[in-house]
């Protein structure tokens, strides 16, 4: 019955009224997404439904003009450093930022160009297992995690961080150790400004030298910033109502530039699509998320607006194989033996079976039927939007019999004659990784009637937190880039320190070297050499499904003005930053 | 009387300790490292793990192991719900009231219409109002609740804009979320006239009212089906007919003898509707975004939170239990045979 459900839900709306003409509440901005965040600390969180609270309550350095990704203009510096202004020395190993003044915390104390060294300091040292930190570790200290491969902190990195970000009167001085070109546009989407007063006086990190091992890589909700925000941003957090999935923020009027013109904005996560559309057609919800199977559905609907053909920066949906999975009250892997009602923990950790899985899948049905057309099939993990991105890469392509022949030689042979049951997972909601996650079970469990996969939906915080707990198999998710270079997608998702490879136990020293290497690399052409080579060891090594290169299309009330896509924002087209926004 | 609720009452915590005994013989399905996830708020507590086991005697003897957990469910401590993101006592508290209100609104509907409805079918038997009480009946037991959710929400809401899915209005969330509203209860119509916010009232109510509709349309039907076919039986009885022989009014014939024997059957239906209702309506509560017990029980299930299935596994018992005492004692006023035997 609920399976029924969907199609039902389109029948009923498909013969939807006539909307609201007018907004009935112009000041308030009613935003319905899939899920709910995570946490709401800049140096926890690394997912898209946060950061986009995160980006509306707190102020980055910088921030990217209006749609593009390159043009930078100053949030809480005063400037943008550039060889031109004289603020990035000629070896471009030194980065001066005035900060601005007059700037104050949602709170009235006024902001510190100490309070900036602390928020980026923090941000580094604070290093969450498979969290942002590495994002600023690597140019500023040459490393990307606080501790060796064995867990242990190195005590020696506060110093190093401490050298790299030094404080000259109103400036911030960043001295990094190599050249670094995306430097200034990771500041501007990460290590925003936080109180270093309040957080310390709430029981958080002080900013000593003395202290700092005890807050790195702590638990998510022992950080006085997990569920409270003391920023400088156009928005203040007024409530996070966990019961209603839903965040409420207000203006913040003594922001630095002219308030917003919205007084107040709530992002509420409603799974159901037929209630988030019934809502935005009443005019209760200004903007929500819907992806493009559900396109026809909002064609046409009075009063509803569909910006379409967003370029992305992401690569989404991914599958992604778990090599070594975390056996220990494990729900998730069944008997946790290769037994037919299982699946051992190193199950993935089998080339050939990846490969079974990676033949198993229809990527061409996806897009034409999925999709709508809309899209290509993906050749790597970089998007086709940045450089670095290879289209000549093989690919793989729906093949049963090739599947099967993997399937029969996995394991030696154990996989085929034993069978398998695990759980492949997405999170709630998202109709497009639900529907990757049927057509994968269909075409697995049709080649042998002795391999099964159970389905399942988890709410965004579980996901979150069983997927970077290395308990799911397999799980269905996407990357958003973190700043626009190709790094920000081969780091996170095939280096053995990246989020996602990190979680998955894949390591391959190969792929390691070529993308050290490739971040260092100044030399355009030998750079896209070397992602070239990354890409091939991708396909062969197959750590994971890359399914499509999109475009996305946002859906909002034709009241709503000043939006504009900007594809480095988190969860862009769907969220936004809402400062410009406004009601008519 | 009072004996036999008395009796009724001391059997209570007996039958309870059955259910956690039942329940607990469940969770012995699960590896003592599944049982030690009852215990854990942070993945990274996954690391010391053993430790939890022994501090829990997750590996001892039954007989140990099930006081040990006995005792932290008598003083409350439920475990660490990760669906709720909290622990499921608070889960228990911030869902429960949402799904009490519901309840109460359309359970007592569903009981006053049910049994109006299938005693008129019942004495107009093959009439008008009978057919209709049938097509009401048949319509309601075969229709999908969230097919009625979603039609009723559509002509409700979508074109006559009355009324708003969720729990309350934007405004009133705003509202019942500051400083000047006390939450007593956690009833918000009763909190609402606590705090002389008849705004708040009105805007809860306004949101029961499709929701409840859909239950009082889906669970009515069986109600009203049985209520007329024992009202049929009583009234085909010889008292009927010496009573009606005696003179009395056809009235005082239907209310006062032939339903209140009718009674006893839709007394035991009754209470099972309403531990029905009480344990959660998943579907009516989804389609009308409404933050319910039952969407979070469901959703634990799905998401194989176990402390959060079994939080709410007990709630469900208790209020079974409770409900069927409750029906005990209704059998005992309607029929005063039963309290004599």
């Amino acid at each position: 019955m609920i399976r029924a459900f969907p199609a039902l839900l389109a029948l009923c709306l498909f013969t939807a009224p006539a909307s609201a003409a007018r907004s009935k509440n112009p000041d308030t901005l009613t935003r319905l997404g899939l899920s709910d965040a995570d946490s709401l600390d800049p140096a926890w969180s690394y997912d898209t439904f946060s950061h986009e609270v995160i980006a509306n309550v707190y102020d980055y350095l910088f921030m990217f003009e209006g749609g593009s990704v390159e043009k930078l203009i100053p949030l809480a510096a005063a400037k943008v450093p550039s060889r031109a202004n004289g603020l990035i020395s000629a070896d471009g190993k030194t980065y001066t930022i005035p900060i601005r003044a007059g700037m104050v915390f949602h709170d009235g104390t006024p902001v510190t160009a100490e309070d900036v060294r602390y928020s980026i300091l923090r941000f580094m040292l604070f290093d969450r297992d498979a969290g942002p930190s590495s994002l600023l570790l690597q140019p500023l200290v040459d490393r990307d995690s606080t501790r060796d491969s064995t867990g242990k902190i190195d005590p020696k990195v506060f110093a190093d961080a401490a050298k790299a970000v030094q404080v000259d009167g109103d400036k911030v001085v960043l001295r990094l150790p190599k050249p670094f070109a995306p430097m200034l546009t990771v500041l501007a989407s990460w290590a925003p400004v936080v109180s270093r007063k309040w957080v310390a006086e709430k029981g958080g990190w002080d900013g000593a030298e003395a202290t700092w091992q005890k807050f790195n890589n702590p638990s998510k909700t022992s950080s006085p910033l997990h569920e409270a925000v003391m920023g400088t941003g156009p928005f203040k957090l007024e409530r996070w109502d966990r019961n209603n999935k839903q965040i409420v923020l207000v203006r913040n009027d003594r922001y630095w530039r002219t308030p917003a013109k919205l007084k107040r904005v709530v992002i509420k996560a409603v799974s159901e699509f037929g209630t988030r559309k019934l809502m935005l057609q009443a005019g209760d919800a200004d903007t929500i998320t819907a992806d493009r199977p559900v396109f026809s559905q909002l064609q046409n609907v009075p009063g509803v607006e569909l910006i379409d053909d967003q370029q992305m920066l992401d690569m989404n949906p991914v599958a992604f194989f778990t090599f070594k999975i975390k056996e220990t009250g494990n729900p998730y892997i069944g008997s946790g033996k290769l037994d037919g009602e299982g699946v051992p923990p190193d199950f993935f950790s089998d080339l050939d079976l990846r490969r079974a899985f990676a033949y198993s899948f229809d990527y061409k049905g996806f897009i034409k039927d999925v999709m709508r057309g809309k899209g290509t099939q993906a050749t790597g993990c970089i998007p086709n939007t940045l450089p670095g991105h290879n289209p000549k890469q093989a690919t793989y392509s729906l093949d049963l019999k090739k599947a099967e022949e993997h399937f029969r030689k996995a394991r030696g042979g154990e996989v085929w004659e034993k069978g398998f049951r695990f759980t492949l997972s997405y999170n709630t909601g998202n109709v497009a990784r639900e529907t990757l996650c049927q057509i994968l079970k269909r075409q697995v469990e049709s080649i042998n009637p002795k391999f099964k996969i159970d389905v399942r939906p988890l709410e965004w915080p579980t996901f979150l937190d069983a997927y970077k707990g290395s308990k799911l198999p397999v799980f269905i998710i996407g990357w958003n880039a973190d700043f626009p270079d190709a790094h920000t997608f081969v780091f996170p998702m095939l280096h053995s320190r990246g989020d996602y490879p990190f979680t998955q136990r894949f390591k391959d020293e190969r792929i390691d070297k070529l993308i050290d290497q490739a971040l260092d690399e100044t030399d355009l052409a030998k750079r896209k050499d070397l992602y070239a080579k990354v890409q091939a060891l991708e396909y062969e090594l197959v750590p994971h499904l890359v399914i499509l290169d999109t475009v996305r299309f946002r859906t909002q009330r034709d009241w709503v003005k000043g939006w504009y896509h900007n594809p480095i924002f988190p969860d862009a087209p769907y969220g936004a930053y809402y400062y410009p926004i406004w009601k008519e | 009387m009072l004996r036999f609720v008395g009796k009724r009452l001391a059997l209570l915590p007996l039958v309870m300790l059955g259910v956690t005994v039942l329940l607990f013989a469940l969770l012995q399905f699960l590896t003592p490292e599944m049982r030690a996830a009852l215990y854990v708020k942070d993945p990274r507590q996954l690391a010391a793990l053993e430790a939890i086991i022994q501090k829990h005697h997750l590996r001892d003897p039954l007989p140990i192991q099930y006081w040990s957990w006995l005792k932290q469910v008598l003083v409350g401590d439920l475990g660490y719900s990760e669906t709720a993101k909290m622990p499921v006592a608070d889960a228990i508290r911030a869902f429960f009231p949402a799904t009490l209100e519901l309840t109460f609104a359309a359970f007592f509907p569903i009981l006053f219409i049910g049994v109006w409805l299938g005693t008129k079918s019942a004495v107009h038997k093959d009439k008008f109002v009978d057919h209709f009480s049938r097509f009401v009946a048949i319509t309601g037991y075969s229709l999908p609740s969230f097919v009625l959710g979603l039609l009723l929400l559509m002509i409700f809401y979508g074109k006559m804009k009355m009324f708003a899915p969720g729990r309350y209005s934007l405004d009133v969330d705003l509202l019942v979320h500051s400083d000047e509203f006390r939450h007593v209860t956690g009833l918000l119509l009763v909190d609402s006239v606590l705090n002389w916010k008849w705004s708040v009232f009105w805007d809860v109510a306004k949101h029961l009212v499709l929701p409840s509709a859909t239950l009082v349309y889906i669970s009515m039907a069986l109600l009203l089906r049985i209520t007329r076919s024992s009202m049929l039986e009583e009234l085909g009885k010889d008292y009927v007919r010496t009573a009606r022989a005696k003179g009395l009014s056809e009235r005082a014939v239907i209310n006062k003898h032939a339903r209140a024997n009718a009674l006893i059957p839709v007394v035991t239906l009754s209470s099972l509707l309403f531990v029905g209702l009480l344990g959660g309506v998943v579907i009516t509560e989804t389609v009308f975004d409404y933050p319910g017990i039952g969407r979070w029980g469901v959703n634990a299930a799905q998401q194989l939170d176990i402390p959060g299935v079994l939080g709410s596994a007990l709630l469900s018992s208790l209020l079974f239990v409770v409900a069927n005492m409750l029906a005990d004692v209704a059998y005992a006023l309607v029929d005063p045979r039963i309290r004599v035997q």
